[in-house]
């Protein structure tokens, strides 16, 4: 069996409103980059299900070539090997046409994982996109993955609770984040080790464009008004708090 | 334009994508999913039971195109999401998620970069699809119901084997009025009923970040934000929830904001209304006390 998860390289995601800053309605070079979280979730329950189903696992990613250093983290969670496709666009139809051309390459896919969302784009859009290009199902919002006898079963994580699904193979799952697929910390052996494993590269096509054209990007404006309560003593920090809520008409 | 709305049967999302489908057209049509009535007037509407997105897309393809709609609108959800990405390629259509905004000439706006910037795109082509995210439109009245007809050639390629809604005790966390999240500050996961002592006395509903359910002490359907809720109570009390922008974008409508962290520079105090720099241990059960007496 061979498993495939899809990984994006994104900006940090973690700095806050007020630091953020775009150039070329892009977020700004000076961010540092790493995988996303949730497809961080994906690559971990990619693992997982390898060490259950004795499978190979491949991260499969759609960017720059410079970004092969963060995508070997994902490596040395515990894939086999990664592929990179070459290319700079954001355009969710040019990406799942890319990601595309490197499943067909690879043959032998029997399950796709990708992240629920992108941790820039956020949308996610893109393993809906390429599972329809595959012709095979997608669901979106997985935690858990089983598989006997030929079957997948997977339960979705809904608004409400949770669905049990069934289906064979191959499909594309999008995955959410669950207490069980919560990423590991590579070992520093298993980073060394990452450093071997191959790494496919292959060129991009620019096909797929979706009809979109970006109007323009920019950053909400942020108006702080923050009123500080003094907690020394939380009986009148209380107090205050519960006067100005009234105060304010808020309760 | 011609709109057609794909959505479960519930009059809340029916009423959102009724409001936007106004932006497009006077009187929209329905693909409705599930058992019951559908609920206020629609032009054509058919209905079908079977709920899994992965087995719609054909049927719903083909009504697409029988129809010639210009725009397909759907709720950011399991099945939104599960039917946005194969519906773009089946129809060769431009497809939006997570909108926020519809300006006038097919522009929208959605959210990047976990809510720190806004893009605007124009759509060049229909038939459009959009799915549109929770709370950011309003909830049209929906008088009288609409007879339909079956949505039948539907596939089988995933099967359903069983689904299980969480009991929910009191009031669901999209229609509180008070909100108290917890988020990974709070330590241990006995501290949430904590949380819930405190919800009760404001007869509100408790929320989590993502950092409190990647620790297991809340369900996945009490997180709010980007890729869980969104809310908009009148007041949110984040406790020890650090403001990451993924977990604001579910309080964007949130009209206070009351923060309890211990570290005064905390991203959630340049959201919240009203800061308390403290340990929530020291605060939260005097809160609740404050709460019960003033009764
Ligand atoms: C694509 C994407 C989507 C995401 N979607 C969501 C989402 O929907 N919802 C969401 O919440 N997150 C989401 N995230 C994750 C988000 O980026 C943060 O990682 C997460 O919100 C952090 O959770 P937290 O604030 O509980 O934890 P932390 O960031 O670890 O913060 C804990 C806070 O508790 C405070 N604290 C500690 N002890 C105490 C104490 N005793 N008393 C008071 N304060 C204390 C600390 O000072 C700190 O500020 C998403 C991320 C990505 C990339
Ligand atoms: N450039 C990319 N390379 C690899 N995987 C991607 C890429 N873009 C999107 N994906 C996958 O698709 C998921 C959803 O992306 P998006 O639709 O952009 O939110 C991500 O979490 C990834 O798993």
């Amino acid at each position: 069996m061979h498993i495939a998860v899809l990984a994006k390289v994104v900006p940090d995601y973690e700095v806050p409103s007020m630091d953020f800053e775009l150039s070329n309605n892009r977020a700004h070079e000076r961010f540092s980059r790493m995988l996303g979280l949730y497809d961080e979730n994906a690559i971990e329950t990619g693992i997982q299900l390898k060490g259950k189903t004795s499978s190979s696992l491949t991260i499969i990613s759609y960017g720059l070539e410079s970004d092969i250093q963060f995508l070997r983290k994902g490596v040395a969670m515990g894939a086999d090997k990664l592929v990179l496709v070459k290319g700079t666009s954001d355009d969710a139809g040019i990406i799942a046409q890319n990601l595309k051309q490197a499943i067909d390459n690879l043959e032998d896919v029997d399950l796709i994982l990708a992240g629920q969302q992108s941790a820039d784009m956020d949308r996610g859009v893109v393993p809906g996109i390429l599972a329809q290009m595959l012709g095979t199902a997608f669901i979106p919002q997985v935690g858990y993955i089983d598989y006997k006898n030929g079957d997948w079963t997977v339960s979705q994580m809904t608004a409400t609770g949770q669905r049990e699904l069934e289906f064979q193979g191959p499909g594309v799952l999008s995955i959410t984040s669950i207490p069980e697929n919560v990423p590991r910390i590579p070992a520093v052996r298993a980073i060394f080790a990452a450093k071997k494993k191959p790494v496919i590269k292959l060129n991009g096509i620019e096909q797929g464009k979706m009809p979109l054209q970006e109007i323009s990007v920019e950053i909400p404006k942020i108006e702080s008004v923050c009123e500080f309560i003094d907690a020394q003593d939380p009986n009148e920090a209380v107090k205050s708090l519960l006067t100005r809520l009234s105060e304010e008409r808020y309760i | 334009m011609k709109t057609l709305i794909i959505e479960n049967i519930d009059p809340k999302k029916i009423g959102e994508l009724m409001t936007v489908s106004r932006l497009f057209c006077d009187i929209p049509d329905i693909i409705a999913l599930g058992e019951g009535q559908i609920p206020g007037l629609f032009g054509k509407a058919w209905q079908t039971d079977k709920t899994v997105a992965a087995n719609l897309v054909s049927s719903v393809t083909a009504i697409i195109k029988q129809e010639n709609y210009d725009v397909i609108l759907m709720s950011v959800s399991t099945l939104g999401t599960g039917l946005a990405g194969p519906l773009s390629v089946a129809l060769s259509a431009p497809v939006v998620t997570e909108v926020t905004f519809v300006h006038p000439d097919m522009v929208i706006e959605r959210p990047v970069y976990g809510g720190k910037a806004i893009i605007k795109q124009k759509l060049e082509s229909t038939p459009a699809i959009l799915t549109i995210r929770r709370k950011y439109f309003e909830t049209a009245k929906l008088e009288g119901t609409t007879e339909s007809v079956l949505l039948d050639s539907i596939e089988q390629k995933v099967k359903l084997v069983a689904e299980k809604h969480e009991q929910t005790e009191g009031i669901p966390l999209e229609d509180a009025d008070v909100i108290v999240s917890g988020g990974r500050g709070i330590g241990v996961s006995d501290n949430f009923t904590m949380l819930q002592h405190m919800a009760d006395q404001f007869n509100g509903a408790v929320g989590a970040s993502r950092g409190a359910v990647d620790e297991g002490w809340a369900s996945p359907t009490k997180q709010i934000g980007q890729t869980g809720k969104i809310v908009a109570p009148s007041v949110y009390f984040a406790v020890g929830i650090s403001g990451a922008s993924q977990h604001l974008a579910g309080i964007a409508n949130s009209k206070c904001v009351v923060a309890i962290n211990k570290d005064e520079d905390a991203n959630i105090f340049n959201r919240a209304r009203f800061g308390i720099v403290c340990d929530y241990k020291k605060i939260v059960p005097v809160l609740t006390q404050a709460i019960m007496e003033d009764r």
